[in-house]
């Protein structure tokens, strides 16, 4: 297997478990999928920019170079992760209101979440 | 030109810098998570470049970067990845906006 295939894979590997373990569960909810489908949508100018100019090359023989248009695939795993883990994060952050600015900032719940 | 890759980052920041002082958002309600997140991001993905790059997995342009860098990766590819930290809870936060009006 090549390096940067296997270590892309493992990447969303680890991601997917981070979300269970945090118990965020994004990767199971609707609009994360939209989501994720907007920054692709984003990825595939500006990533599409960056190798068909090309401001980043890659190295033959650690990736399958399969491309979609200019874009690596292991690329979009780099990024499905990169962008994962960010909400993951952030949302794990945000119902723990790290650091907010009213008192406490503690461990207390605030869901944050929009009615329904 | 040289700034290309600089130019590109703020093209990318440029409206979710914006439109994220969007009351309805509420981003800026929980910024120690906002900064969390960011950085919880950028420091596995900042190591993981600093290693592929040093082991060839990916390079740079010189013609398109303005030639300032650290360890191997140029200005730039840093702030790459702070920028779309950023740009991704935008966008997950409008998302979920935008897909809890639908519903309601």
């Amino acid at each position: 297997m090549k390096e940067y295939t296997l270590v892309a894979m493992v990447s969303v590997l680890f991601v997917v478990l981070l979300d269970r373990l945090l118990r965020t569960r994004l990767t199971g909810r609707a609009e994360f999928w939209i989501f994720i489908g907007v920054m692709f949508g984003f990825k595939l100018v500006f990533n599409g920019y960056l190798t068909w100019r090309p401001i980043v090359l890659y190295g033959e023989q650690f990736f399958l170079n399969v491309r979609l248009g200019t874009i690596p695939l292991e690329d979009f795993l780099f990024g499905f992760s990169m962008i994962t883990l960010t909400v993951v994060l952030w949302e794990y952050a945000k119902g723990r209101s790290f650091g907010d600015s009213h008192e406490g900032g503690g461990l207390h719940r605030q869901d944050g979440e929009i009615p329904e | 030109m040289r700034s290309e890759y600089l130019i590109l980052l703020g093209l990318i920041i440029v409206f979710p810098l914006i439109l994220s002082r969007d009351a309805k958002l509420g981003m800026y309600k929980h910024r120690g998570a906002l900064w969390f997140a960011v950085i919880g991001m950028c420091i596995p993905f900042w190591l993981w470049d600093i290693v592929a790059a040093a082991r060839g997995h990916w390079w740079f342009s010189g013609t398109y970067t303005i030639g300032a860098g650290w360890l191997g990766l140029p200005l730039e590819e840093w702030l790459f990845f702070p920028i779309v930290g950023f740009v991704s809870i935008f966008t997950w936060e409008s998302t979920r906006y935008f897909w809890g009006r639908r519903k309601r």
